[in-house]
Order: C-alpha cells, then structure tokens, then sequence
C-alpha cells in the first residue's frame, strides 16, 4: 500500500479563476523517491502545500489526500497540526525564511521536536537536537546548538532545516526545492545527506524541483507538472530515457548539458 | 588587438564595523590580482560559485566599480581612471545585463523610454525617432514590435530580458558583460535566450564577458573560461580544455559536483527520439 496517496487534488484562488492545481493523483511507497518537476507556475509547490494543509489564505482544496491510510484532507486543523512536521516533515528552499533569527538553532530544533512530544523535558529535547545536528554532519554540534542562524553558512543552515525535520523521525520528508539557493558543490552535499538520511531512517522523500538533473539523480519515480495539470508519470528511467509526452520531451531537450555543446537549444513555445 | 583586458586587477571593500576613530577599517579582498583577455566575437565566461569575486570583476571591466588597482585596457587604452568625454565612450561601447530583469528595468517606464535610454542619457541622435529605433531593437530581440508602449510588468520574465538586452544593444556595444543573465529564467526560456545571446553575438560580433554559476549553461555559449574562487583566477583556458581536462584541482571539485542525467539514458532518449 502506498505511504501517500493523492487523488484529483485540485487548488484554486476564488470561484472563476483556472484551478492553480487541475484535478492531479499521484502516490509515493514507503521509503520511495517521488520528484514533482516543472517550471514555474506549474503548480508544483502548491501541490506540496496543498498535502500539508497550508494553502495561502483565499486558496480552496478539493480531493484526497490518504497518508498511512488516514485521510488528511478530512483531518481538523489540531489533528492535522500531530502530521505535520511530526510524521511528514517539510524543507523549504530558503532555510534563512524558515529559522527565527531571535532564538539559537538548537532551541528552535529542540521547541519543534517538544511541540510534538508532549511530556518531553527541555534538556532531553536539547539532547535530541545535538544528536540530529551530529546526524546532518554539522561539526561540534555540542557547541554549534547555542549558535544563532546567522552564524551559519547558507548550506549549513538547510543542514539544520534537515536536522530539525529528522528529529522526529519522520516517514515522509518534503523537499520544496531545498538545494536551488546553494552552490553547486554544497548542493552535491546535501542531495548525499538527504540520500544517506533515507537509506538510514528508511523515511520516503517527495522532492520538488525545477531541476531535472538533480531529480534524475535523486528520485525512483517523477511527475511532470505544467500549468497545474499531470503531463507525465513514470519511473525515473523511463521519463529520462523514453518520454511519451511531447512537453516532456522538449523540457529535457531546453536542459543545458554540462558535456555537450547543443547546437541550438530547443526551446518551448508558447512563452515568447 | 584584444578588445578588452584586464591586468592584475584588485578591488578591496572596508569591512563594515571595523573602523575605529584613529584605526582604518579592515579590508576584505574580493577580486585578487585577476587578469584575463576578451576578444571581439567571442565569449570570455568567468564562473565560480558565490563569493568567488566573478561578478565584482565584471563590475571592475565595466567601469561600474572602480579599482583598487590594476587596469583596464580597452582597444589597448587604459581606461581604469577614465572620467567626462572619455568615461562616455566606455559607456558607449561596453553594456551590461543584469540577473533580475524585472528589478533592472523601471516599471514606470514604457519599453519604449527603456530601450531608448541608453541613447538619450549619452546624447546621441536618434535617427527616425524613439519610435523607430525602439521598434527596431524590439525585433533583433525576437518580441512585438507592436509593443513598444507596454510596460514591464506586461511582460514575461523571458521578455523581460529580452527587453534588458535590446538595451545594452541600443549603444551597438562591442562590449557585451552579462552578469547572471540567464540564472533567474525557466530552462525553456533561458534556452532561448542563450540562443538568442548567441545568434545576436555572429550578427554583431560583439565580444561577451559571461558572468555565470551554472557550468551546463556556460558549456553552452563560452569560447574560454576562468574559473574564480576566493577572488583569485585558478584556471583559465579554451572551453573545451577546462571541461575537458581541468587542470586544478578546485575545478575538477567543481565539475564533479554538478547534477547529470545519466548518459545511457540520455542516449536511450536520443534513439526513441529518431525512433517515434
């Protein structure tokens, strides 16, 4: 049975605007890779968004979303609030947006960790963010827990966004583009954290992108999403090396290639 | 002659906070002793990762920033200390596109008055019009020419750059310096404007200093390459020769960690393609 199940999930803004996210169905297996790749305004962040309950105010959502058989979009806002960042944990592109300046980083890891385990005391939850900082490779993690996020380095602060989704040993990680706002060689060591995290904690990992190098290294199975809509679903093989879809085949087509000078790039219509 | 160069150039910031009453700030050293050469027709990439001091140095080449010291050749003058008259003409002849289209063009502005501003602000003559000219260089980009009235916001990101580079065409550059031009646009887009950068370059043969991080794009459109970190030139060499062979260490670092699709499905793909 499938870890997260998502049927006709549509999101839009008002009654006569297009839907943002059109009626879109996909599933992710316990301990699978899933990539969402498209460009932008294709809808995928929403989607992930939509899958955890935090639409932007005026954004309505219809359909199913089944985690470990349970049906999320049915669930009141207490009892999705045990889901979310406990059992699914989210990793956002700017980890500086995503961490309060004011407190440390350890305090901020060991509050969320807290905030889903009740009876849990502030030193024992001091202990479980040192241990989910060592986990992420952050150096000295002992001392590092009293540091501010401003004394981290950009990749390093998305170590602690990963350490702070670990801690409560999530099945499902969400990653909305969590490696665009770094440099290529901090990009590579994050996408082998989050591989090593996986194969260590077996968590699955649902990984959003524009990025189709990056999804093609990471995920089993991709979506191609454009304009809210499903253009393609396959395993990762297949869409990389067979595309059945004329999108997707010009989307891998426009991808630069870091061997090979293409004589002219072949671009997709419709965006002058 | 070589278009454009750059000697042993330097350029230092003060370090904010640094500075006592009787003590002089601490100085940060962001572009290190770096030297290289820019031919007309082709295309010099300088790539690194942030920090490395890449788009500092094609301020410094620009005349954007001034140096801390070193030089700046242009045809073969030294233009490093160029003001009035002569600060004009390097204005004139090297132009400048920028990463975020949108925040380099001004949204209260018609494409018309924005097109045309490099060519009113230097005082040139205009000949048949704004209308004309501006219509002109909207079609060299590839856009409307019908659109000369609308403003920015009317437009796609893609557009928008377009817009950003019928600009710096205004002038008729020799110098064209692109800092991170296509880094901000979709991978459909940015393919057309990488194709556009190149085409434009074999109709105007203008020389290109293209500033960039992402080593898949500058495979793309480069005839050499130097690669930055720390401020400093590490390696520097035809395009082929530093993809192909690179020779410091740093730069293989670089190399190794960038994304690939795998080759046996890429050429799995190429076969299905002529296949359907």
């Amino acid at each position: 049975m499938s870890l997260l199940s998502v049927r006709d999930l549509t999101v839009r803004f008002g009654s006569s605007a297009p839907p943002v996210v059109d009626g879109i169905g996909f599933s992710v297996p316990a301990g699978g890779a899933l990539g969402i790749v498209g460009e932008s305004g294709s809808g995928k962040s929403m989607t992930s968004l939509a899958i955890m309950g935090l639409l932007p105010p005026g954004a309505s959502r219809t359909g199913t979303v089944f985690f470990d058989g349970q049906e999320l979009t049915a669930l009141s806002e207490r009892k999705m609030r045990e889901v979310r960042g406990n059992r699914i944990a989210m990793v956002f592109q700017d980890p500086l947006s995503s961490l309060n300046p004011y407190y440390t980083v350890g305090t901020q890891i060991a509050e969320a960790y807290r905030s889903h385990r009740s009876g849990v005391g502030r030193r024992a939850a001091r202990q479980v963010a040192i241990e989910a900082m060592e986990r992420v490779h952050i150096k000295e993690a002992g001392r590092r827990v009293d540091d501010y996020p401003h004394q981290f380095s950009g990749g390093m602060r998305q170590r602690v966004m990963i350490a702070m989704a670990l801690s409560t040993e999530p099945e499902l990680i969400i990653a909305d583009e969590p490696t665009t706002a770094l440099d290529v060689t901090v990009q590579a060591q994050i996408l082998d954290l989050l591989a090593e995290v996986r194969r260590d904690t077996g968590a699955a990992l649902i990984l959003i992108t524009h990025d189709l190098a990056v999804v093609s290294e990471v995920a089993d199975n991709v979506v191609v999403m454009r304009h809210g809509n499903v253009v393609e679903t396959g395993s990762t093989e297949q869409i990389f090396s067979d595309p059945r879809e004329a999108y997707t085949q010009a989307l891998l087509d426009a991808v630069p290639r870091i061997d090979d000078e293409i004589a002219s790039l072949r671009s997709l219509g419709g965006d002058l | 002659m070589t278009l454009l160069e750059a000697r042993n150039l330097v350029k230092e910031f003060a370090v904010a906070g640094t500075a006592g009453l009787f003590k002089p700030a601490a100085k940060f050293t962001a572009v290190d002793d770096v030297s290289f050469e820019l031919h007309a027709g082709q295309t010099l990439a300088l790539v690194g990762e942030s920090g490395s001091g890449k788009s500092t140095t094609a301020r410094l080449a620009a005349r954007l920033l001034d140096v801390t010291s070193g030089t700046v050749l242009l045809d073969g003058q030294d233009v490093t200390r160029a003001e009035g008259d002569d600060l004009l003409r390097v204005r004139r002849t090297i132009q400048v596109v920028f990463q975020d289209p949108f925040s380099s063009l001004n949204p209260r502005h018609t494409v018309e008055q924005i097109v045309t501003a490099p060519l009113r602000y230097q005082k040139r003559p205009i000949p048949g019009g704004t209308r004309a000219v501006a219509q002109a260089l909207l079609s060299r980009v590839g856009l409307n020419p019908d659109h000369v009235g609308r403003y920015p916001a009317q437009f796609s990101g893609g557009q928008a750059q377009r817009i950003g580079i019928a600009r710096a065409l205004a002038v008729g550059p020799r110098v064209l310096v692109c800092d991170e031009a296509v880094s901000a646009l979709d991978v459909s887009v940015q393919a057309q404007i990488i194709n556009l950068l190149r085409d434009l370059q074999r109709e105007e043969g203008f020389g290109c200093l293209f500033i960039a991080h992402d080593l898949a794009v500058v495979r793309q459109i480069a005839t050499s390459v130097a690669v930055m970190t720390a401020g400093r030139v590490v390696e520097t060499g035809e395009r082929d020769a530093v993809f192909g062979a690179p020779q410091h260490e740093y730069t293989r670092k670089l190399l190794a960690a960038v994304p690939r699709i795998r080759p046996e499905w890429e050429a799995a793909r190429r076969r299905n393609a002529v296949a359907r």
